[in-house]
């Protein structure tokens, strides 16, 4: 019979306290948010707003649904993110693949290269790249935007493919070729839907950065903004309750985008995948 | 592959013609930081009369006050400014002028309406050269909760003696201070401290003088009895503080009156111009300016759109729909009911109004103000030999800036 040891034992004890405890952390304030965005003025501009709705008005979004200024930034910010994490997919995974099956030293050496970039702050380079941009002429185009966010995250998706890429044997590919697959072949139909877990984190990854990413975007739209600056400009101008209903429908989408890929992270891929 | 072909065809596409460049002299881009009521108002009532007249298609654009350097910057640094004309906030000039992201409007200075308020155009003069006009006055007024005054019997403040009063008076009725002074240790406690050393009779960019001593050895008599909300009090916060109690007297924009009276409901936030220093009332003048950007596609149109800006025509119209002060003394406009006190406010604030110092070592001085603030408010080192010592920080600038 195994024996259990005191830190196992602790570890199971309090896992589910500290689990409910950070889950409880993490909603109230977006449960306030929500409260603010639904709630009469009357009830929060008071000393000691209470926890709970007490009166429900669905006023704030109404205004904000019939303003006009929701869709375009909406749609900005949706297509620019999705077009960002596939061609993130799209670019990082093959090469996460081979660099991955590159010698221990050379690997390592690229992947720190690839975070070259990262390492300055982003408002000291956010400069030099967006006047470059604007030669371009992509100033309020979404395809500039992608290209700007691809910077910020290709680096990021390339590493969680890398380590994803280790994790399935070599043996798996020399079996598909033995059973008459070609490379490419064998790295769509074998590779690939193994790599799945991982290309559905850094493809959430990619989409959460490019759907809430505010430097770039500010220097390269003028007129068509995206959300988080349709969301910063009723922050900047004091209006609390439409800064509160633009910022829980920009949850919306995460919501949803979460719960669609996180279908694909789902462990144990590998169990038995080789055996000898 | 699709981003790349994209961006080629994007670049081809975006290359200059002659067709595009005439297209574009149709066009007048309008950079300003308003919010949606401001907007709607330029929208059905400023712009229609001047594309009428000129055939031309006004084309807005918001840019916050802070974000105009960086987004006007990159465009001129990429050789591809699309912005025509701008109005910014006159307390956010000097980067604009430094980098010299502006042209030199000193050739229109006879387009400046005789009747101007005076002190409003020197905000937009760099040494000697008139880089701004007049646009748009403002100046901050004392907000205070009426209710929470009448519950104690007190009057709103007139000097400084009576400020030390009513802070006391709720320290001690409430276990907690509700008079706020905005200490943040940046722009907004800079304006709050040229107040207080400007009404001793001091010169803030001096420092070290006797009104200036007054003016901290006051703050300091002051600080036991603030709000703890002092020390984050910004230009935003303020409406919060109101509007939620935890502030029952402090001076602000008057923006406050529209998001904690009109849109927050709280009728018992007052308002009136504020209190006097043992020289003089002052209130650091604030506002908005006209400027046109350099390289500006459409200047010959933004040089009318300016004129036209500071006509009596717009500016009676700003008056009535929005309730700003006008920058003429010529034009009055009739603002609603609800806005009238705040408005009656502002106009007698701006009557002790003066303009912040356009100095190109300016960050040095705001710099000086907020340490000093800091060493003696928080940190309690002595007054006088503390100003000393910023005060030789700031001559130090100046001669470096070659004044």
């Amino acid at each position: 019979m195994r024996k259990i040891d005191f830190g196992e034992k602790l570890s199971n004890t309090l896992y589910l306290p500290f689990a409910f405890l950070a889950m409880v952390a993490m909603i109230i304030p977006v449960y306030i948010l929500f409260k603010v965005s639904v709630s009469s003025p009357q009830e929060i501009l008071t000393a000691h707003p209470s926890f709970l709705i007490r009166s429900f008005t669905f006023n704030h979004w109404r205004q904000i649904l019939r303003s006009g200024g929701l869709w375009a930034p909406l749609t900005k910010s949706f297509l620019v993110a999705t077009i960002t994490t596939a061609a993130a997919v799209v670019i990082a995974a093959p090469a996460a693949y081979v660099i991955a099956r590159m010698p221990s030293k050379i690997k390592y050496a690229i992947v720190l290269s690839l975070f070259l970039l990262r390492m300055f702050p982003e408002v000291a380079i956010a400069l030099s790249i967006s006047v470059q941009f604007l030669k371009w002429n992509l100033i309020d185009t979404n395809i500039g935007l992608v290209m700007a966010h691809l910077i910020l995250n290709l680096p990021f998706a390339a590493w969680i493919l890398v380590g994803t890429f280790e994790t399935i044997p070599k043996d798996l590919e020399e079996a598909a070729l033995v059973d008459g697959a070609g490379k490419v072949m064998s790295l769509l139909k074998i590779i690939m839907p193994l790599a799945m877990p991982g290309i559905a984190v850094a493809a959430m990854f990619v989409w959460l950065n490019s759907w809430n990413e505010f430097t770039y975007a500010l220097y390269l739209t003028m007129s068509k903004r995206t959300l988080p600056l349709q969301t910063y400009y009723y922050v900047v101008r004091g209006g609390w309750f439409d800064a509160a209903t633009y910022a829980t429908i920009l949850m919306i989408p995460v919501l949803l985008v979460t719960f669609f890929l996180q279908r694909y992270m789902k462990g144990g891929y590998l169990s038995g995948a080789v055996k000898g | 592959m699709a981003i790349i072909a994209s961006l080629v065809v994007t670049m081809v596409v975006g290359c200059g013609s002659k067709g595009v460049s005439d297209a574009r002299k149709k066009v007048l881009k309008v950079s300003m930081g308003l919010a949606e009521e401001e907007w709607k108002v330029m929208r059905e009532d400023i712009f229609p009369d001047f594309e009428k007249k000129y055939g031309v298609k006004i084309e807005p654009v918001q840019m916050e006050a802070g974000d105009a350097v960086k987004k006007l910057e990159s465009m001129h640094k990429a050789n591809a400014m699309d912005i025509d004309l701008i109005t910014q906030d006159n307390m956010q000039l000097a980067p604009l002028v430094d980098k010299g992201l502006m042209e030199d409007l000193s050739s229109y200075r006879d387009m400046i309406p005789k009747e101007v308020i005076p002190a409003l155009v020197p905000v937009g003069e760099f040494s000697g050269k008139l880089y701004f006009m007049p646009y748009r006055p403002n100046v901050e007024i004392t907000f205070y909760n009426e209710k929470k005054f009448n519950e104690y019997g007190l009057k709103p403040p007139t000097n400084w003696e009576e400020l030390l009063q009513v802070a006391r008076t709720f320290k001690e009725k409430e276990g907690m201070g509700r008079v706020v002074i905005k200490e943040n240790l940046g722009p907004d406690s800079t304006i709050h401290m040229f107040d207080l050393i400007r009404s001793a009779g001091g010169d803030p960019v001096v420092l070290n003088d006797e009104g200036s001593v007054k003016a901290f050895t006051f703050l300091k008599e002051l600080q036991p009895y603030l709000s703890p909300e002092s020390k984050k009090a910004d230009w935003n916060t303020p409406n919060q503080y109101l509007a939620t109690d935890s502030a029952y007297l402090i001076q602000n924009w008057p923006f406050t009156s529209v998001v904690v009276v009109k849109d927050g409901g709280k009728k018992e936030i007052k308002a009136y111009h504020g209190w006097s220093g043992p020289v003089k009332e002052s209130h650091v003048l604030g506002g908005e300016v006209i400027g046109i950007p350099k390289n500006a596609p459409n200047k010959e149109m933004a040089v009318k759109f300016m004129e036209y800006l500071m006509s009596k025509e717009v500016q009676e119209k700003l008056t009535s729909k929005l309730g700003w002060p006008s920058m003429r003394t010529d034009a009055y406009g009739k603002v609603e009911d609800w806005q009238k006190p705040y408005f009656e406010a502002v106009n007698e604030a701006l009557k002790y109004a003066e303009p912040r110092p356009n100095l190109t070592y300016w960050a040095d001085v705001d710099k000086a103000v907020n340490s000093a603030l800091r060493e003696i408010i928080f940190e309690g080192k002595d007054i006088k030999a503390t100003l000393d010592k910023y005060h030789d920080a700031i001559e130090q600038a100046k001669k470096s800036a070659g004044q």
